[in-house]
């Protein structure tokens, strides 16, 4: 049995808790019954390694096995390591009939004939996702099965998610996957994070907005029922506004999880306190990122507080544009003179 | 003469008495007087205000009446008064009843309109529907400057909003695009509709492909004699139709496919939707 295979092996069972690993075994289903039954998951891992690795060289598996194994986890836990939206452009006529098998064999023929030594692997997920796991060799070593790229793709829609890919890769990957969806172009869609369900559901708009309608559903009964007649709430009114405007630019309901924002500014300086700064033509550079466990739901949390007297139009691009990087620039007004005020801050896509 | 002095006090007293409380009473009456005029006066002005609303409900009546009845362009021509207050009252008219068409296509599940409460916009929201069951809303909110615009929406990634936009021709004729869209997305949910039903109904048949547009389905189905796999392939490449533009099956046994009973099968497929087409043809024992 190969090194290669036993050491992805390793860290596969290194970087997996018990009950995952047993769900996942199962799933893969490569295991004859008497190897099922002899694997106890009570142990440690050290035991456990030990026995599949034993297990692996009884069943001759080889690295593509273990390869497998590894993409199957990762399908079910898709929500770790960190994930950048790209989105495709320009489609040609047929791209809204691009099917699946169609799809696989361009992809994987052209990247075979991009990359001298690659391994491609294409699975689909039960809800639609294109999941394809890609070891990177070149023209004199093998696939490095140990740094793999994963892509997630959509049919017939214009997104893409990647992880862990290289800068020297990346161009590669962007060829095929135009050519075998017959696009044009792969930009980046400047959104990244930690959960693919998050950026995967903030571009698909797979979670729930509120729109303006004439027949208000029902959660504002709810809210009516709720509320004890006997009590007046002091500041009803304005309390009503703000839940309403937070909820306008964010939604009512469970939010996707993104970890940041980042905003990019390219503003001349415009504060009193430094006249120096203020006497400066270049712009001010400065980089604001905010972070947290789920930052779309603390944003609708400073609206709907009343922290935030309004939802800047900077905050509600973050769901609005399904972007989570922003250069901001100042709108040019033709000839800038010293004194001329600062002119409204306008967000721009990212240079790529 | 103590008994008639005392008598005559007692009078005395009792005729004060009665003075005093008449003098109480007195005050109340005028209050009350006051009070009721001036309520009054208050009801008169009322009642004005609602005659005068009244009368015009009436003329905006007659005004709608008259417009129901004559075309759009013979009504620039019967109005000959020139004054604002018509101006004003034909507008309002116009008002009310498109409000009430709108009411009336959004009883029966076509789009709705309303205007956004802070912007110069308006939200149209276009509801599906299959087989009389409501489904998903969708939404799109428009800005009404120099060029229509789409500022936010819900539509899914997979229906190709900026092409229909420009296909139908959105800043001229609002009502194509909104009309296309709107078949767009029955079409999509009823397939997706269609799809969910397969997979609940019809348990032993397998679903091997489907996409998120759902214009493609690849199923399974096992004939009952010599448990043979049939391959079937939907193709619904027209986006705006529930029913499938192309089947196609695929088995190792040729003749099978050959029988008159796999072509009427065919054609069913394409005629009645698949999850009432699986169970017709379970019943004539074509699949298990």
């Amino acid at each position: 049995m190969g090194d290669a295979t036993k050491r992805l092996l390793q860290r596969l069972i290194r970087r997996t808790r018990i009950q995952m690993l047993k769900t996942t075994l199962e799933k893969w289903d490569r295991l004859t019954l008497a190897q099922r039954q002899s694997m106890v998951f009570i142990q440690s891992k050290s035991a456990i390694t030990e026995k599949l690795l034993s297990i692996c060289e009884e069943n001759e598996w080889t690295v593509k096995h273990i390869a497998e194994l590894e993409m199957i986890h990762v399908m079910d836990n898709p929500n770790q390591g960190m994930w950048y939206a790209f989105r495709l452009m320009d489609p040609e006529d047929d791209a809204h009939s691009v099917e699946l098998m169609q799809f696989k064999e361009q992809f994987k023929s052209l990247l075979h004939e991009l990359v001298r030594h690659v391994s491609v692997k294409i699975k689909k997920h039960a809800d639609e996702a294109i999941w394809i796991r890609i070891a990177w060799g070149d023209g004199f070593s093998q696939p490095n099965h140990l740094k793999p790229t994963y892509v997630v793709h959509y049919l017939q829609t214009p997104f893409v998610f990647v992880t862990s890919i290289t800068s020297k890769q990346k161009p590669l990957l962007s060829q095929a996957l135009t050519v075998s969806t017959r696009h044009q172009d792969l930009k980046n869609a400047n959104l990244s994070g930690r959960k693919l369900t998050a950026i995967r559901d903030l571009l698909m708009q797979q979670y729930p907005q509120v729109f303006p309608t004439n027949f208000p559903g029902h959660t504002a009964e709810n809210n009516q029922m709720e509320s004890n007649p006997r009590r007046v709430k002091e500041q009803a009114g304005l309390e009503a506004d703000r839940l309403r405007m937070a909820h306008k630019a964010f939604g009512d309901g469970m939010l996707p999880e993104l970890e940041s924002a980042v905003y990019e500014l390219e503003t001349k300086f415009n504060g009193h306190a430094n006249g120096t700064m203020t006497d400066r033509e270049q712009p001010f550079r400065c980089v604001v990122k905010f972070t947290s466990t789920n930052l779309l739901e603390s944003l609708r949390q400073c609206a709907s507080s009343g922290i935030v007297s309004t939802v800047t139009p900077l905050f509600s691009s973050i769901p609005r544009s399904g972007k989570n990087y922003f250069v901001i620039t100042n709108k040019s007004h033709g000839s800038s003179s010293k004194t001329s005020n600062i002119t409204e801050p306008q967000i721009l896509d990212s240079k790529d | 003469m103590d008994g008639a002095d005392s008598k005559g006090v007692l009078n005395q007293l009792s005729v004060l008495e009665v003075r005093a409380r008449s003098r109480n009473t007195q005050p109340q009456q005028q209050c009350c007087v006051k009070e009721l005029r001036a309520k009054a006066e208050a009801l008169k002005i009322q009642r004005d205000q609602l005659e005068a609303e009244a009368q015009i409900h009436k003329v905006l009546h007659k005004l709608r009446m008259s417009m129901e009845k004559q075309c759009p362009h013979e009504e620039e021509e019967a109005m000959d008064e020139e004054s604002e207050n018509t101006q004003l009252l034909q507008l309002m008219a116009r008002h009310t009843q498109l409000k009430d068409l709108l009411y009336a296509h959004h009883v029966i599940g076509g789009y709705d309109v309303i205007k956004t409460p802070q912007s110069k916009g308006v939200c149209m929201s276009l509801t599906t529907a299959y087989e009389g069951i409501y489904l998903d809303t969708y939404n799109l909110e428009i800005d009404l400057k120099h060029k229509l615009t789409i500022t936010r929406h819900n539509i899914p990634p997979f229906i190709p909003l900026k092409d229909l936009a420009k296909q139908s021709n959105m800043q001229t004729n609002i009502r194509a695009f909104l009309d296309t869209l709107s078949l767009h997305l029955n079409a999509f949910t009823g397939r997706k509709q269609q799809l969910k039903f397969v997979k609940e109904q019809h348990q032993s048949i397998t679903v091997m492909e489907s996409n998120v547009l759902c214009s493609r389905l690849v199923l399974m189905f096992t004939v009952p004699r010599g448990k043979n796999a049939v391959l079937c392939r939907l193709d619904y490449t027209d986006h705006t139709r529930c029913l499938p533009t192309g089947v196609q099956f695929v088995c190792e046994d040729e003749e099978l496919l050959d029988s008159p009973e796999w072509k009427k099968n065919c054609s069913l497929l394409k005629e009645t939707p698949v999850h009432k087409a699986l169970t017709t043809m379970k019943k004539n024992g074509s699949i298990v």
